[in-house]
C-alpha cells in the first residue's frame, strides 16, 4: 500500500519535473532567463486578484472535464469525448438560453440550463456507451469519432440558423440564464471572467468524489473497472456499468458548458472552450481521483493557461502549450492505468512476429 | 555449507507483523520445506530471502555474505530464484521468449536465439523434461507452466530455487513429477525450498522442515523418516498448535430434487457431450486432470460461457472458480467489497450503500470463514494466498441456502491450511445437509473421497464414469489418463 502511494507520488513529480524541464529549455531558447520567466508567470497569475481570478476562471471548465473524465476512469474508461460532450451541450444550452423569455427568473432558468446542459452531455455520451455495451466497441476510438462529429455539427448548427444573421455566434442567452461573475461580490477582481460556475464545479467535484463511491451505482462501476470478469462472475452487469459510467461522465463533461456559455460568454461561438475536454484528461490523470488533486491538477493547468497570455510579449503564448503537452504527456506515461491500457493494444511488431 | 541464511529479518504490513525476526540458514544441496498455516508468513519470509521484498529490520545472507541492494535482480545475480504462488509468464510469447526474458544472451547488441536455444536445453537436460521452446504459453497446461516457470529460474542460473506451493495446483501424479525433478536438481548440487500445505509431501521428499506460526519459526529440523505415520501427526500438530479441531464424521444425505442437469453439454473444444446431475443435498466430485473442460464446467454454471449444444438446467448457483485472481477477486477492492460482490443492490437503500450494514455483512462472513487477518477494511491483495480462498469460499458458501441452491466448488481448498481446510469441508456438509446439492471440483483425490457422495471423472469434456467415493487411488488415477471407460 505505502509503496503503490509512493509510485504514485512519484509520477506525479516526475511529471511536474518534466513540465518545469520543458518550460526551462523553450524560455532558453528564446534568450530569455527561465528564472525571470516563472517570476513573470507568477506574477501575471497569483501575484494579483486579478491573475488569480483568470486563473480560476481558466480552471473551471478544465476542472469539469476532469471530473468527467475521473468518472470514467474509475470504471476502467477512458473518456476522450469530454470535448465533443462539452461541445454539443454548449449548442444546445445556447439554443434553449435564447429561447428563453427575458423576464426568466434565475432560479427557473439556471437549474433548466444545467439539467439540458447534463442531458446534452450524457446523451452525446450515450452514443459510444452503446457501441460498447451492445457491440463491445472500444470507447477511445468511438469517442474520437464523436469528438469529430460535434465539431461538424458546430458548424451544421451555427450555419442552419442557431447563428445570429451574418455573425458565427448565437444570440444571447437570456439574463436569467446567465451565472454572474465573481466581481459583482468581489470587487477586486475587477475585470477577471471567473464566474460562479465554479461554485457549481465545485459541488459536482464533491458529489463525484464524496457522494459517488458511496453509491450503488458508483460503488459497482469502481469494481468493474478493477476486475471486469470478477464482477461478471459475481452476476453484476458489466456491459451496463461500462455504459452507465460513459454516459454519467458525459454528463458532467456537458456542464461545463456552464462555465463558458452560462458565465462566460452568455452565447456560444465556435471553439469556445475548445480544448477543456482534452486537458480535462491530464487534470484527471494529474488529480488521482482525490477531491484535492483535482483542483490542484485543474489550477495547475488554468496557471499554465493564463501564465502563456502573462508571458506573451517574451514567449509566444503557444510555447506555454508545449509545456502543457508535455506535462499531459509525461503524467501519463507515468500513469499505471495509461501504462496497463498501452500495453493491452496489439504492437505492429509483434503482430508481425506472430505470424507463422 | 549454509548457501542462504536470513538473520532476524521482520517484515510488517501495517499493524501485521508478518515475519518476525526469523534466523534460519538453509544448507545446500538439499530439499527444505516450510510449512505453517495461512498467513503464518511462509510467501513473505521467502519472498523476503529473494530480495522481492524489503525488511523492516534484520538482513538476507547468501554465501555468508549480506544481499545488498535487496532486490530481486540482486538475488538471481547471486543465484538465489523464486517461482512464485502464482505464476507470472508472459501469455502471448513462447517459452524460449519467457527464458529469455531479463536474461538475453547478445551478440552485438542483438539477441542471440540459438545461443538462448542451447542453455535452454541444457536446463531442461538437468531438469529432465521436455519443453518445446517454440510452444506459446497460452497452448501450455499448468504441469508445463510449472515446468517452465523453474527452467526459467535455473536458465537464470539459480543455485537456490525457491518454489511457493508448486503442489498447490497438481494432481497427485503431477506432484510426484515435480519432486522428481527437484531431486534432480539437488542431486546436481542445487538447493530446493518448498512452501506446501500437503505434509506427505514433506515427509515423503524433503529432508529438512521449518514450522512457521504468526510469523515465527516454532520448528526447525531434519525430516524424520523412519515413521511417517508419526511424523505426519507431530507436523500437523506442529503446524496447528493445540487448537487443532477433530474431524467430524460425514452425516448421512437424502437425495432430493435436481439442483444441476446437464444433457450432452457442448462447448468450444472443452465440453464435449458432458452428462451430469446433481441433487439437493448431495454432494458430487469431479475428479480429472487439470485441462479436461473443468474450467468450462465452472465457467459455463456461473452464465461467463454459454453451451453450444445441450441442455443445461441450473439453479441459481453459487461458485467458487478456479482462479481466484481472475474470477474470484477484485484484487485491489476492500475485502468487504469482495464479501458481498454482487450484493451491494441488497446492502444498499434510493442508490445509496448502507456502509455498517455492508461492514456487518462483510464481518460475519470473515468470522465464519477464519479468514485471518479478520479486518474487511484491507484490500484483498494484501492477505495471503490461503486467505484470499478462503475469502472467496466464505461468500460462496454464504450465498447457498435461500439464494442458490447449487454450490460449485472449483479447488475449494487449494493453498488453505489443513486446519482450514477441515472447517471448509465441514461448512461444505453443513450446506449438503441444509440441502443445498453441491460439486465440487478438485485434483486432490483425499479431499473428492472425504467429501464426495460419488465421483465423476472428468475426462476430454466428458463424463467418463461415475464411481463410489471409496475406489482406489489407482483407479481414478487410470480412469483420469482415459484408459478405461472413455469409449
Ligand atoms: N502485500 C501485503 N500487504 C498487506 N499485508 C500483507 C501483504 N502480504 C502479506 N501480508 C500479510 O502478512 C501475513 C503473512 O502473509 P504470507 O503471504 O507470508 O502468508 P503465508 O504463510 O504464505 O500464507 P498462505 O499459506 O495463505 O499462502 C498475512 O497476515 C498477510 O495478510
Ligand atoms: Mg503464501
Amino acid at each position: 500500500m505505502k509503496r503503490e502511494h509512493e509510485a504514485e507520488a512519484l509520477s506525479v513529480v516526475t511529471g511536474l519535473a518534466a513540465g518545469w524541464l520543458a518550460f526551462a529549455v523553450i524560455v532558453w531558447l528564446h534568450g530569455e532567463s527561465p528564472r525571470e520567466m516563472a517570476g513573470l508567470l507568477v506574477g501575471g497569475t497569483w501575484g494579483t486578484a486579478y491573475g488569480a481570478g483568470q486563473v480560476i476562471f481558466k480552471a473551471t471548465p478544465i476542472l469539469f472535464c476532469g471530473i468527467a473524465v475521473h468518472i470514467g476512469l474509475r470504471a476502467g474508461l477512458f473518456n476522450i469525448g469530454a470535448e465533443g460532450q462539452m461541445t454539443i451541450a454548449s449548442l444546445v444550452i445556447a439554443a434553449v438560453g435564447a429561447s428563453l423569455g427575458a423576464s426568466t427568473p434565475a432560479l427557473l432558468a439556471v437549474p433548466l440550463m444545467l439539467g439540458c446542459a447534463a442531458i446534452a452531455g450524457a446523451l452525446w455520451a450515450a452514443v459510444p456507451a452503446l457501441l460498447r455495451a451492445k457491440l463491445g466497441a472500444h470507447e477511445v476510438i468511438s469517442t474520437i469519432m464523436t469528438n469529430r462529429i460535434a465539431d461538424a455539427l458546430v458548424g451544421v448548427a451555427l450555419g442552419l440558423g442557431l447563428a445570429e444573421k451574418g455573425t458565427v455566434r448565437s444570440a444571447d442567452i437570456a439574463k436569467g440564464a446567465r451565472l454572474p461573475r465573481l466581481e459583482a461580490f468581489l470587487p477586486s477582481l475587477r475585470g477577471s471572467a471567473a464566474n460562479t460556475s465554479v461554485f457549481v464545479a465545485l459541488v459536482v467535484l464533491l458529489l463525484a468524489t464524496v457522494l459517488w463511491p458511496r453509491s450503488r451505482a458508483g460503488r459497482e462501476q469502481w469494481l468493474v473497472g478493477l476486475n471486469p470478469v470478477a464482477c461478471a462472475a459475481e452476476k453484476i452487469s458489466v456491459p451496463r456499468r461500462l455504459a452507465e459510467a460513459l454516459i454519467v461522465s458525459g454528463a458532467v463533461a456537458g456542464l461545463a458548458s456552464a462555465a463558458t456559455v452560462m458565465g462566460y460568454k452568455g452565447y456560444y461561438e465556435g471553439g469556445l472552450g475548445a480544448g477543456a475536454g482534452f486537458t480535462g484528461l491530464a487534470v484527471a490523470l494529474l488529480g488521482r481521483g482525490r477531491t484535492s488533486g483535482l483542483i490542484l491538477a485543474a489550477l495547475l493547468f488554468g496557471t499554465l493557461d493564463q501564465g502563456g497570455l502573462a508571458l506573451n510579449a517574451h514567449i509566444p503564448r503557444e510555447s506555454m502549450q508545449v509545456v502543457q503537452a508535455v506535462v499531459i504527456v509525461a503524467v501519463a506515461l507515468g500513469d499505471a492505468r495509461v501504462r496497463a491500457f498501452m500495453a493491452r493494444m496489439p504492437r505492429p511488431a509483434a503482430a508481425a512476429k506472430a505470424q507463422p | 555449507m549454509d548457501v542462504l541464511a536470513t538473520r532476524a529479518v521482520t517484515r510488517r504490513y501495517g499493524a501485521t507483523l508478518a515475519v518476525d525476526a526469523v534466523s534460519t540458514c538453509f544448507e545446500s544441496g538439499r530439499l527444505h520445506a516450510v510449512i505453517g498455516e495461512n498467513g503464518a508468513g511462509k510467501s513473505t519470509l521467502l519472498k523476503l530471502a529473494c530480495g522481492l521484498v524489503a525488511p523492516d529490520a534484520g538482513s538476507v545472507a547468501i554465501d555468508g555474505q549480506p544481499l545488498s541492494p535487496h532486490t530481486p535482480r540482486a538475488a538471481i545475480a547471486r543465484g538465489i530464484g523464486m517461482v512464485q504462488q502464482h505464476f507470472a509468464l508472459v501469455e502471448a510469447m513462447t517459452v524460449l521468449e519467457n527464458v529469455m526474458l531479463g536474461a538475453e544472451p547478445l551478440r552485438g547488441g542483438l539477441l542471440d536465439e540459438a545461443e538462448a536455444r542451447r542453455r535452454l536445453a541444457e536446463v531442461t537436460r538437468e531438469l529432465g523434461v521436455t519443453l518445446d521452446p517454440a510452444a506459446r504459453v497460452r497452448e501450455l497446461g499448468i504441469g508445463d507452466r510449472q515446468r517452465l516457470e523453474i527452467a526459467r529460474v535455473v536458465y537464470k542460473g539459480a543455485r537456490v530455487v525457491v518454489l511457493d506451493e508448486p503442489t498447490a495446483v497438481l494432481v497427485p501424479r503431477e506432484a510426484d513429477a515435480l519432486y522428481e525433478m527437484l531431486a534432480r536438481l539437488v542431486a546436481a548440487g542445487r538447493t530446493v525450498i518448498v512452501v506446501t500445505h500437503k505434509l506427505d509431501e514433506v515427509v515423503a521428499h524433503a529432508q529438512t522442515v521449518r514450522v512457521m506460526r504468526h510469523g515465527q519459526l516454532v520448528l526447525s529440523r531434519d525430516v524424520d523418516h523412519d515413521d511417517a505415520e508419526r511424523e505426519l501427526r507431530a507436523l500437523a500438530a506442529a503446524v496447528m498448535g493445540e487448537d487443532a479441531p477433530a474431524q467430524p464424521a460425514a452425516p448421512p444425505r437424502a437425495c432430493g430434487t435436481v439442483v444441476l442437469d446437464l444433457d450432452d453439454v457442448r462447448l468450444g473444444r472443452a465440453l464435449r457431450g458432458l452428462t451430469l446431475k446433481v441433487h439437493a443435498g448431495e454432494i458430487v466430485g469431479v475428479a480429472g486432470v487439470e485441462g479436461n473442460g473443468q474450467r468450462e464446467l465452472t465457467r459455463l454454471i456461473a452464465g461467463l460461457e454459454h453451451a453450444d449444444s445441450g441442455r443445461v438446467d441450473v439453479a441459481a448457483a453459487s461458485v467458487v472458480h478456479e482462479d481466484r485472481h481472475q474470477e474470484g477477486l477484485v484484487l485491489d477492492a476492500p475485502v468487504a467489497d469482495n464479501l458481498v460482490l454482487g450484493e451491494h443492490a441488497a446492502l444498499s437503500r434510493f442508490g445509496v450503500l448502507d456502509a455498517s450494514a455492508l461492514r456487518a455483512t462483510a464481518h460475519a462472513r470473515l468470522t465464519l470463514g477464519a479468514v485471518e487477518p479478520g479486518d474487511p477494511s484491507l484490500l484483498a491483495r494484501g492477505l495471503s494466498g490461503g486467505n484470499q480462498q478462503k475469502v472467496v469460499v466464505a461468500r460462496a458458501l454464504a450465498r447457498t441456502g435461500d439464494r442458490a441452491k447449487l454450490l460449485v466448488a472449483a479447488h475449494p481448498t487449494r493453498g488453505v491450511d489443513i486446519g482450514a481446510a477441515r472447517l471448509i469441508h465441514e461448512r461444505i456438509r453443513a450446506a449438503a445437509s441444509r440441502g443445498v446439492g453441491v460439486l465440487v471440483i478438485s485434483s486432490d483425490l483425499h479431499e473428492l473421497r472425504a467429501l464426495s457422495d460419488r465421483i465423476a471423472v472428468m475426462v476430454r469434456g466428458r463424463i467418463a464414469q461415475q464411481v463410489d467415493p471409496g475406489a482406489t487411488n489407482e483407479r481414478l488415477g487410470e480412469l483420469m489418463l482415459g484408459e478405461e471407460g472413455a469409449a
